[in-house]
C-alpha cells in the first residue's frame, strides 16, 4: 500500500529569532564587564552589606587560603591616571623602595618590561623575580603566579611590624599610596581604596596577618569583599 | 535550462537565517560565559591604629555594656575550617575553678537565621541589649518605607539614632582565635550591622578567653569520639 504523502519544504521562517537573538546580543554586550583573570578563585563570604565595589582606585587584596597574597590595582576613569599608568608607576615605586632596602639586590627594569607591568591586572610575586617575570610569555606569567603550578608565588609577607624595615607587601602597598593618582590616595583614606578579598574558608590567622600588615602601614581603614545576602538568612 | 528563452521566474526571495541564528546564539553563550552580572558588595571595616596608647587615654568600656563574642571553629585534616562555634559573655570575665571544673560566664551559641521572623541565636542577644536603639529604627524605617522620607534622610536618622549616646547600646568586642573561619568573622562584623550596632571592635584573644573555652574545648573533643 502506497499513502502519498504530500512533499512540502520544511522551511521555517528564522528571521524573528535572528531579531531576538541580535537583540539579547546587544544587550549582554552592553551590560557586560570582563571577568578579571584571576590566579586563584575565591568564594568570599556574605553579608548584608549592599555596598557596591568600586570601579576605579581600587586596590585589591587577594588572599588565598595558604595565605599566598595578590595585589590588582584599578587606576581611575582619567585616561592621564589610567590603570595602566598608575601600575607603571607603582612598580617604579616599589622597585626604588626595594634597591633603597637591599642595595645589595638591587633590580633595574627595563622600560619595556614596565610597560608590559602595566598591562597585568593581577600580579604576586617576589620583587627579585620581577625582572624575568616580565620577560616571560604571557602563559608563562600566568603559570608562574599560579600556586597549583608553582608553590613559591604570592608577595611575600611576614608579620612585620616596623614601619622602616617593610617587607615586601607593605612596599607594594606604600607604593599604591605613593603614586601620583591623588584619587586613589583618598580613597585609600576615606577606606574605599583597599579591598581584601579572602575565601570565606581561610582561617582567620591568615587574614589577620594581612589585616595587620595594613595596621603597621596606618591603612586602617578597609573594606572585606562579599557575596550578597538578605537580613532573614 | 533552456537557453534564449527570456521569461522571468517568481521566486520567493527567502534568506535562510538559521546559521545566522546559530551564530547569534553561541556568541551569547560567550559572552553570558565570560562576563559577571554580580558586582560583589563591601563591608567596610575600621581597625583600631595599632600605636601604643596611655592607660588613662584609654577608652573603658562600660562593664555593663560590653559584650564579647568569641569565634573558634574546628579545622579538619588540612587545616581548614569546617564548623564554626561562636560563644559569647556579658560584661567581665567571671572565671572560677571549682574542683577541676572551669566555670565562667561564657555561653555557647551560633549564629542562626531568622525563624518565623524571629530573631536567633545570637541575633536575639544582640537585639535584646541593643532595643532601644532598634526601636527606634523600626519606627523610622516604617516611614521610609511608606515614602514618607527618602533614602538619604533615613540613612542620615539611621546613622544618628545609632549613635545616639543617650540611649544604651552595647559595645560588642570580636575575639577570632587563629582557627576561627574568616567567614565567620565576617558574619559576626555583619550582624553589627543587622542590628544597628555602631560600636565594635576586633580584638586579639586572651588567656583569659582561652581559659573560658577549655571546657567547652574538651566538650567538642568528646563529641567527636
Amino acid at each position: 500500500m502506497k499513502v502519498k504523502t504530500e512533499k512540502k519544504s520544511p522551511f521555517i521562517d528564522m528571521t524573528a529569532m535572528s531579531d531576538v537573538t541580535v537583540l539579547l546580543l546587544t544587550f549582554f554586550m552592553l551590560t557586560s564587564t570582563f571577568l578579571q583573570k584571576e590566579p586563584v578563585t575565591v568564594i568570599t563570604p556574605s553579608s548584608v552589606s549592599e555596598e557596591k565595589v568600586p570601579e576605579q582606585n581600587l586596590v585589591t587584596v587577594l588572599v588565598n587560603t595558604d595565605g599566598k597574597v595578590f595585589i590588582a590595582l584599578a587606576g581611575d576613569r582619567d585616561s592621564t591616571q589610567s590603570s595602566d599608568k598608575v601600575r607603571m608607576e607603582l612598580l617604579k615605586n616599589a622597585v626604588s623602595e626595594y634597591n633603597r632596602l637591599n642595595p645589595s639586590s638591587a633590580i633595574s627594569l627595563k622600560q619595556s618590561e614596565v610597560e608590559t607591568f602595566g598591562q597585568i591586572h593581577m600580579f604576586g610575586l617576589a620583587l627579585k623575580d620581577m625582572q624575568k617575570w616580565l620577560q616571560m610569555s604571557p602563559d608563562d606569567r600566568d603559570k608562574f603566579i599560579d600556586p597549583k603550578e608553582n608553590p613559591n608565588c604570592g608577595i611575600p609577607i611576614d608579620m612585620n611590624e616596623d614601619v622602616n624595615k617593610p617587607n615586601e607587601f607593605q612596599i607594594w602597598m606604600k607604593a599604591a599610596y605613593n603614586t601620583s593618582n591623588y584619587n586613589l590616595q583618598t580613597a585609600i583614606k576615606q577606606g574605599k581604596g583597599i579591598a581584601v578579598k579572602a575565601d570565606a574558608t581561610t582561617p582567620y590567622s591568615i587574614v589577620q596577618v594581612v589585616m595587620d600588615n595594613l595596621q603597621t602601614l596606618k591603612m586602617n581603614k578597609f573594606t572585606l569583599l562579599t557575596a550578597l545576602k538578605t537580613e532573614a538568612e | 535550462m533552456a537557453k534564449g528563452k527570456k521569461y522571468t521566474v517568481h521566486k520567493d526571495v527567502r534568506v535562510d537565517f538559521t546559521p545566522m541564528v546559530d551564530m547569534n546564539m553561541l556568541l551569547i553563550t560567550f559572552f553570558m560565559l565570560c562576563t559577571t552580572m554580580i558586582k560583589s558588595q563591601t563591608l567596610q571595616i575600621a581597625l583600631p591604629s595599632n600605636e601604643k596608647v596611655e592607660k588613662q587615654d584609654q577608652n573603658k568600656v562600660k562593664k555593663s555594656e560590653a559584650i564579647t563574642v568569641i569565634l573558634d571553629s574546628e579545622l579538619n585534616s588540612e587545616g581548614f575550617p569546617v564548623k564554626d562555634f561562636v560563644y559569647y559573655y556579658e560584661g567581665m570575665p567571671e572565671v572560677n575553678q571549682e574542683g577541676d571544673q572551669i566555670v565562667s560566664n561564657m555561653k555557647e551559641i551560633a549564629f542562626l537565621p531568622n525563624e518565623n521572623g524571629k530573631a536567633q541565636g545570637i541575633r536575639a542577644v544582640f537585639q535584646q541589649r541593643n532595643k532601644q536603639v532598634l526601636e527606634k529604627i523600626n519606627v523610622l524605617k516604617e516611614s521610609w518605607k511608606a515614602k514618607q522620607i527618602n533614602d538619604s534622610v533615613y540613612q542620615a536618622r539611621a546613622k544618628e539614632i545609632r549613635n545616639d549616646s543617650t540611649l544604651t547600646r552595647p559595645v560588642v568586642i570580636i575575639k577570632a582565635t587563629p582557627n576561627a573561619s574568616y567567614a565567620s568573622v565576617v558574619t559576626a562584623l555583619d550582624e553589627m550591622q543587622i542590628n544597628n550596632i555602631s560600636r565594635y571592635q576586633i580584638d586579639r584573644i586572651n588567656a583569659t578567653d582561652s581559659a573560658m573555652m577549655t571546657p567547652y574545648l574538651l566538650k567538642r573533643l568528646k563529641e567527636k569520639k
